[in-house]
């Protein structure tokens, strides 16, 4: 536990020091702060529109980040040769993956803080406060930025940072359209109806961490009225969690097997 | 305990790189073996497989063929890395973190506890003479300095075994000396040194036993004493000649000019004594003799050579 702990902390440590990552952070913010702008645009809507543009900055940023930093995350240390110092210590393989996996979660983790808490400040000035629902929906945002970092990680453990980028990317854009392409299915033959119905269940469903607007159980759910039960969180949370061990370990396997030339 | 702290039995590595699966056979065929206490050198030219041969035992490459034991226990074992320490080729270290940082992670990772991690992190700073750079960013840090800092995270496991990948590479004779002599000090303290290099003069003054590695294969591996043949090669003479000049030299030898007069080589057969008395007779004053026995680079040399020529 101590090796992972370690592994972990250093990751943390090194985002902590990089520069780019508050340069998003900050652009986030930016965001999130143009909200009280905006809602001088609306006729009283200020809040409505706070807490849309706040959860899509959270929301953005968050898989910004994590795609930006989970690429990189394995990729830098064979590129930069710090692997070579580190493996031959008596660490397994796949403790090295999960320590940088935790590393950035818990990265990721203080970034969407600081992020909900600007949010919260935001909210606060206008006369509101961070409830339950943006409290959800915050959460489901996390639960989303880990899946897309194990998939972003998932992608390093075997080509290149620009590469696993893409493909990230893409996962999470067909994830979130995952809905939409079901009901694309419904309208078309069998054959095709079969190919996308099938891709889509393989596919992670990212649509489930962004409800809002959404029909859940016969009801449309929002952030602005009681956003989702304590039952769906908790299936949507056990759905990323074990989406992405499954991804991670697949990384851990690959990265088992690899030749650090 | 078993006297043999690593074996290599018959390891060979082929890469398959690029689009067509190139085949590059980095090393053909290394067996070898480090005994407890000595200093073992792994010589080799550049590109010659030693860092692959290095990287197989550490875990980092699967051998194709092959297998190998560290203290004990198959590769990649966690156990016998617990004894191990190991220093990369041209290390990289995370450059934003201080060498007290850098050397608690590494610590961290032999499941050392944190007071004995900081302990050993002020002993090993102190021992490799980085006090006063113990809160600078590694990045800041010179080529030597950082060969330092690579030494002692090799030494934070507190390990029996310790294999350096061409740790005098870019060094300046002043950094290659404390090298020399830290290895020398490793062995006093009881443990194994294992380490690659290229650089000949180094392996005459440390090392007990060496193996020399030529296109992916081994040649030779024993004692130098062993491997040195102790045969007399020729005899070198700095004379300055007399008024009536040079006697006649023996067949096979070489006159050159030298500052301080000339240099005679005599080859290995030649009479010595008659030469010198015929020399001396002739009024010729003699600086220096020295005979000259096959030194290590005349051993690589005479190796690469043959290397070269059984492989055309």
């Amino acid at each position: 536990m101590r090796r992972i702990q370690a592994i972990a902390w250093n990751t943390f440590r090194e985002a902590v020091r990089n520069k780019i990552l508050y340069s998003l952070l900050f652009f986030a913010v930016l965001i999130i702060l143009s909200a009280l702008a905006m809602g001088n645009l609306t006729l009283h809507e200020e809040i409505r529109m706070t807490r849309d543009i706040g959860l899509f900055g959270i929301d953005a940023f968050g898989v910004i980040i994590a795609i930006f930093v989970g690429v990189n995350l394995l990729y830098k240390e064979l590129d930069l040769k710090t692997v070579y110092t580190i493996l031959p210590k008596p660490l397994h393989r796949w403790e090295f993956v999960l320590g940088k996996w935790l590393g950035m979660l818990l990265t990721l983790a203080v970034q969407m803080g600081v992020m909900g808490l600007v949010l919260g400040v935001t909210l606060w000035l206008q006369g509101a406060h961070f409830d339950t629902p943006m409290v959800k929906a915050v959460w489901l945002l996390f639960v989303n930025v880990m899946l897309v970092t194990s998939i972003a990680v998932f992608f390093s453990a075997f080509s290149s940072p620009f590469l696993s980028g893409f493909f990230a990317l893409g996962c999470f854009i067909v994830g979130r359209s995952v809905p939409d392409i079901r009901a694309l299915a419904a309208k078309l033959g069998p054959v095709s109806k079969t190919v996308l119905e099938t891709g889509s269940a393989l596919m992670p469903n990212m649509h489930l961490f962004y409800p809002s607007g959404a029909i859940v159980g016969a009801e449309e759910v929002s952030v602005h009225g009681d956003f989702v039960n304590a039952s769906y969180l908790l299936t949507a949370t056990a759905y990323g969690v074990a989406y992405s061990l499954i991804v991670l370990i697949a990384a851990m396997l690959i990265f088992r097997k690899r030749d650090f030339v | 305990m078993s006297d043999v702290v690593l074996r290599a039995d018959d390891l060979a590595k082929t890469f398959r790189l690029g689009f067509f699966r190139k085949r590059i056979e980095a090393v053909k065929q290394a067996s070898f073996e480090v005994r407890r206490g000595e200093i073992f050198g792994y010589l080799g030219p550049n590109g010659s497989g030693k860092t692959t041969t290095l990287k197989m035992l550490m875990g980092l490459v699967f051998p194709s063929r092959g297998r190998a034991e560290v203290l004990g226990r198959p590769v990649p074992d966690r156990q016998a890395k617990r004894r191990l320490g190991y220093l990369p080729e041209s290390p990289y270290f995370y450059d934003y973190l201080t060498p007290e940082e850098f050397l608690d992670l590494v610590g961290a990772l032999f499941d050392v506890k944190q007071a004995e991690r900081r302990a050993r992190a002020d002993r090993l700073i102190e021992r490799v003479g980085l006090s006063s750079a113990r809160g600078r960013p590694l990045r800041k840090f010179s080529k030597g300095m950082l060969q330092r800092i690579g030494i002692a995270q090799a030494l934070m496991g507190d390990p029996e075994l310790v294999v350096l990948d061409e740790p005098m590479t870019g060094l300046d004779p002043i950094g290659r000396k404390e090298i020399r002599d830290l290895m020398l000090d490793l062995k006093r303290e009881g443990r194994t040194v294992l380490y690659s290099t290229h650089i000949l003069p180094d392996v005459e003054m440390t090392c007990d036993r060496v193996a020399m590695i030529f296109a992916g294969r081994i040649r030779s591996v024993g004692p130098l004493s062993e491997l040195l043949t102790a045969r007399l090669l020729s005899t070198e003479v700095c004379l300055r000649p007399g008024p009536a000049g040079l006697p006649t030299l023996p067949e096979g030898a070489r006159k050159s000019e030298s500052p301080d007069g000339l240099v005679i080589d005599l080859p290995a057969n030649a009479d010595v004594d008659a030469f010198l008395r015929a020399t001396l007779a002739a009024g010729a004053r003699v600086h220096s003799l020295t005979p000259r026995r096959e030194s290590l680079e005349d051993l690589f040399v005479r190796e690469a050579t043959s290397q070269s020529q059984g492989a055309a």
